[in-house]
């Protein structure tokens, strides 16, 4: 009996999400929103494969009541799934879909979609939408602390999964389509205390303050989505929004830094490291909010660390991740006319007559971008990266206005014409040449978020913009498997493994799926009452 | 697209704020009177048009004419939005007088209520000659009589408005034709069907003939597929009926509603 004791707190105390694990591959955890620290999205899982995908059958749905186009990507450790809605959190059996608990913040001060929650220790993480960085005990729900690090009344909020590495929490905000300023901070994963913060607008004074004009102090260049890691250099990888207003420019000449950029931050200290711009001067709402996947590949005969970024403004970059050097851009879609290409530094070629008017200019690609934050995977085996891009050009409209923060004012809007939507195509990209190898081509309303998982059994598995979860050859783009879930998708399928048998999960709208290869279902008989 | 919709949700908690606090709709004699609603629209296009669009149809602003639901919201709200304009957004409040500022409710309300409440121009009963006479009613059927490739239109008057019956007759394409685009397939047992496409996604479709038989297709039995994209309703109803026709047409087709509409009492 007290070995028996002895095993369980021993088993307890073990099952803690160490760094280690995180630096890890996925397996059958997924421990990290990008699946690893590095965003490949990868499961080296291959027990579905391009060959039996078609016997993939859905094995539970979760429903979350109230739900509306969940964004949540699930994380799972140990067999449960952690996933997330509206100011809540919800730790659910991953093999039988039951939910195990629920902790849900009631009392802030403002709803919004959520992308996840960060494991690390026993605790989970998880960002309300006004910004307080919350701490959960992982098996109970039961929140051992709360933080708030940034007010609604300065124009920002949270929609991000935190990002835990080492012994840290690292958070971002939104906010930047009303005038505000980004930031990335690090806390302390142990007490909630802030370690350091870097801001994405310098101050005044500040390198970088002017490139500017005079609206520096509300310049926006929000930080809403999670970045990556490389720990041998102990660097972050963070992606920063559009500057403020999104529409007009006249109020903020210059490049606008370090808004629409990749920057590279000291995990220890916050400090940049360098920053890549892909859009100077963005007038365009073309955050830089797509996941920056991190590969070691031969770049011309030699070893080179690489950072791969999709891009919202239409082009597909490959920077050295040590430097920040550019090393190529090629088009991530047909319809692209605002620049003709991207100069060996890696700045835009840009072509007149592309910016915002009064009367309205349309401009490919449209206001949500070539892609955006759906999530791409890259496969180490077929070395292709897989990234959802949409075909579409906007009106984009401009006002002369005089710029107010915190108004619901953005210099203008965009959108496009009901006879000239677009269409999302997934598209596998290989990063040496740049070019595309194949496409699948989706039907729908032109209204996805939905991203990508890649497997080691071959197939990439995405949500189209049609409501189905689906499978193609991550070879050939061959389809192999779809499931209509009733619904749009709003958020990334994940691979995952209990009870020895594969898994693949994704969120649709308003509840979360779980598939897995046919088996039959045993009869449970009744326990005998005692 | 956000921004599009940031709009449209500022103006309507406006219209929550401001609505009549004794819960009673206002009457004002220009809503629905053809003469207040033509004033109003040189008004609209003098002062609102330059964010809005002259026809409403957005702009800067956001379109005045996708809404039916607003008819919901009370003319009183529409004014007082008007008058105050919207905080936060580019929407300023206006300098009209009272009577003028209720030209502007009744055009843009016009925009956006159905057509079966508003008085619209033209003569009904000739309109319903214009529908048997030009074609339409090979394609579309009022309460079970009629073609079957095209929307019902037993409802048309009470669930669109003026302008958009108007901009289904001389641009069908305007709003995309979601539901009855064109398509023809030919399904690898050699069978060929075409019609129109209800829905379709890579892996199913439903097609509808024109004899209104439903096909319920697996995408992997099509062989071969021409989708339009576009409407199968001839282009050119704008060119091809007289300014009079289509106004009796638009008038015949305002007046289909299954249920009584308030606007009979104005």
């Amino acid at each position: 009996m007290k070995l028996l004791a002895l095993l369980i707190s021993t088993s307890a105390l073990l099952a803690q999400v160490k760094h280690e694990d995180l630096l890890k591959s996925p397996n059958a955890d997924w421990l990290t929103v990008a699946g690893d620290f590095r965003g490949q999205r990868h499961s080296p899982l291959k027990q579905i494969t391009s060959a039996n995908a078609n016997q993939l059958v859905p094995k539970w749905v979760h429903h979350i009541e109230k739900a509306n186009g969940l964004r949540t990507n699930p994380v799972v450790y140990q067999g449960i799934m952690y996933v997330t809605s509206n100011n809540e959190v919800r730790g659910i059996d991953a093999a039988s879909g039951r939910l195990l608990w629920q902790w849900k913040d009631s009392r802030a001060k403002k709803d919004g979609a959520n992308r996840g929650v960060a494991l690390l220790g026993d605790r989970v993480f998880f960002i309300t939408a006004d910004c307080f960085l919350t701490a959960l005990d992982r098996r109970s729900g039961a929140v051992l602390w709360q933080k708030q690090y940034a007010s609604i009344d300065d124009g920002v909020f949270a929609t991000m999964a935190p990002f835990a590495v080492k012994d840290r929490v690292l958070v971002g905000v939104g906010g930047g389509d009303t005038g505000m300023r980004g930031f990335v901070a690090a806390y302390s994963a142990a007490t909630g205390e802030e370690l350091w913060r870097f801001w994405t607008v310098p101050k005044k004074g500040e390198p970088g303050a002017d490139s500017w004009g005079k609206l520096v102090q509300y310049g926006g260049a929000a930080t809403w989505l999670s970045g990556t890691y490389d720990p041998e250099s102990n660097t972050l990888y963070w992606t920063t929004g559009n500057p403020w207003p999104d529409f007009t420019g006249q109020e903020r000449s210059g490049d606008n830094l370090y808004s629409c950029s990749l920057v590279a931050l000291d995990l220890e200290t916050g400090k940049i490291k360098w920053h890549f711009q892909f859009t100077p001067h963005d007038t365009h709402d073309w955050d830089a909010q797509a996941w920056p996947v991190l590969v070691d590949l031969p770049w011309k005969g030699q070893p080179r660390k690489l950072v791969l970024h999709a891009n919202r403004n239409g082009f597909f970059y490959v920077l050295d991740r040590t430097t920040g050097e550019f090393l190529q851009a090629t088009k991530l879609v047909d319809q692209l006319d605002w620049a003709s290409g991207i100069d060996a530094k890696g700045r835009p070629i840009e072509l007149p007559g592309k910016a915002p008017t009064p009367a309205g200019n349309r401009v490919c690609p449209g206001v949500r971008g070539a892609t955006n934050w759906m999530s791409p995977s890259w496969n180490p085996d077929t070395k292709l990266l897989y990234v959802v891009t949409l075909e579409q050009c906007d009106i984009f409209t401009s006002s002369s206005k005089e710029p107010e923060p915190n108004k619901g004012f953005s210099g203008g809007g965009a959108g496009p014409k009901p006879v000239d939507l677009g269409q999302f195509f997934l598209r596998a990209f290989d990063p040496l040449t740049g070019k595309r190898v194949w496409e699948y081509p989706m039907t729908g309303p032109g209204e996805s978020w939905a991203g990508t998982v890649s497997t080691a059994g071959g197939v990439v598995f995405f949500g189209d913009d049609d409501g189905h979860l689906v499978g193609v050859d991550a070879k050939t783009g061959a389809n192999v498997w779809h499931f209509n879930v009733g619904e749009g998708l709003t958020a990334s399928p994940i691979s995952y493994a209990v009870n020895g048998q594969q898994r693949i999960a994704i969120a649709s709208a308003t509840a979360i799926f779980s598939f897995g290869l046919f088996e039959p279902v045993k009869a449970v008989p009744l326990p005998a009452k005692r | 697209m956000r921004l599009l919709l940031v709009f449209p949700l500022a103006a309507m908690s406006m219209y929550a704020q401001h609505g009549d606090a004794a819960g009673k709709p206002a009457q004002n004699p220009a809503i629905g009177d053809p003469a207040a609603i033509d004033a109003g629209k040189k008004l609209f296009a003098g002062g609102c048009g330059g964010c809005h669009g002259p026809d409403g149809a957005g702009g800067r602003g956001p379109s005045l004419r996708d809404k039916v639901m607003w008819h919901s919201l009370d003319d009183s709200a529409l004014y007082t939005t008007i008058e105050k304009g919207i905080a936060g957004t580019e929407m300023p409040a206006s300098r009209l007088p009272a009577a003028q500022l209720w030209q502007v409710v009744a055009f843009v309300r016009s925009l956006s209520s159905p057509a079966a409440e508003m008085n619209v121009p033209g003569d009904a009963r000739a309109g319903e000659t214009v529908f048997s006479q030009a074609g339409c009613v090979n394609c579309h059927a009022r309460q079970g009589r009629g073609g079957k490739l095209g929307p019902d239109l037993s409802n048309a008057g009470a669930t669109r408005s003026y302008p958009t019956l108007r901009e289904s007759i001389v641009d069908p394409d305007a709003n995309g034709a979601v539901g009855y685009r064109a398509i023809s397939v030919k399904l690898r047992n050699g069978q060929e069907l075409s019609g129109v496409e209800r829905n379709r996604s890579n892996y199913s479709l439903q097609l509808q003939d024109r004899a209104g038989a439903v096909h319920l297709i697996d995408m992997a039995d099509v062989a071969e597929m021409k989708d339009s994209r576009t409407s199968p309703m001839p282009k050119d109803y704008g060119r091809r009926l007289s300014k009079p026709d289509l106004e009796n047409l638009l008038a015949y087709l305002s007046k289909q509603s299954l249920r009584p509409v308030m606007a009979e009492k104005r």
